[in-house]
């Protein structure tokens, strides 16, 4: 679910929009929309590319899935690798290695 | 803050043990080992104090102490071995071809399209596959998928283009990708194409 929230996050909600703005406006190819998908989902595109890539994704049936299986990878990616806290302890050795060279000066 | 109280460290505590947990964890990515983690974060901040003065209000601290992180982890590394013929070795020609087309997400169209094969791994799983990257291709792909960190924040940490940023988190995560997808397939959690059911 969180990673369909975030689709639509990145979709907006009225693809409807995107058609009618599509149209008369030649799509961006597939070719191009893929090799920019990590630029897409890292959120640097800018503005009319954003926009061109969102649009392509949204209309191309071939193309959609390879966003989500992007979107699956990164989440487990993060699932896995961002909740570990450090050790109590090596908090306590830090917070005493500043106290010490503060006292130093 | 006046430039005494940059001297004196003050501030320095508030604006940077925010980010002890998350230093902690790109230390244990770097190395992939507890006990070095823990030196190289205790190192890291008690040089990011005694440089406090050199850093930029305003500026992103976390950035800058994932910098000290890795030239401290770097420098000890580089022993016996200088750190640019490890970045030819490692980056070399090697690594998974520059196609548009991900081929492992080609190879997942017809039998997992919605890569449910991801909720079956295990974390320690992904982390192992993540340490076994070439340092220069973990960093970027860590710093920009697990921290969120911008390409120019990115660039500016690994002394990287921008363009040399993107080529690697391309080929970090497309190695990483084919990694998880072989150990999937190996492991039953995707079914084979070919219903060969005995």
């Amino acid at each position: 679910m969180s990673m369909l929230d975030r689709l639509r996050r990145w979709f907006g909600v009225g693809s409807a929009d995107a058609v009618e703005e599509g149209d008369g406006v030649a799509m961006i190819s597939c070719e191009d929309a893929l090799r920019l998908v990590h630029e897409f989902m890292d959120g640097e595109l800018e503005g009319a590319s954003a926009d061109e890539v969102k649009r392509h994704f949204d209309m191309c049936q071939r193309c959609y899935p390879h966003l989500r299986l992007e979107s699956a990878f990164r989440d487990a990616l993060k699932r896995a690798a961002s909740g570990e806290a450090a050790p109590p302890e090596l908090r306590d050795k830090v917070t005493a290695l500043l106290e010490e060279a503060r006292a130093e000066g | 803050m006046s430039e005494a109280h940059v001297e004196q460290g003050v501030g320095f505590e508030e604006e940077a043990l925010p980010y002890l947990d998350a230093v902690y964890r790109f230390a244990l990515r770097l190395s992939g080992s507890r006990d070095v983690a823990e030196d190289l974060v205790q190192e890291t901040f008690l040089r990011a104090f005694r440089s406090w003065n050199q850093y930029t209000t305003g500026t992103a601290a976390k950035s800058w102490l994932f910098t000290i992180c890795r030239n401290v982890f770097l420098r000890g590394r580089e022993r016996g071995q200088r750190h640019d013929e490890i970045v030819e070795a490692n980056v070399g020609r090697s690594g998974p071809a520059a196609g548009s087309v991900n081929p492992v997400w080609s190879s997942l169209m017809g039998v997992d399209p919605e890569g449910e094969f991801f909720d079956s791994l295990v974390d320690d799983r992904i982390i192992e596959a993540i340490e076994a990257l070439p340092e220069e291709f973990r960093t970027a792909v860590v710093l920009s998928d697990v921290e969120g960190l911008p390409y120019a924040e990115i660039a500016e940490l690994m002394e990287l283009p921008i363009g040399t940023v993107k080529s690697r988190l391309f080929r970090g995560r497309r190695q990483l990708q084919q990694v998880l997808y072989d150990y999937a397939v190996e492991h039953g959690y995707i079914p084979a194409r070919t219903g060969t059911e005995d």
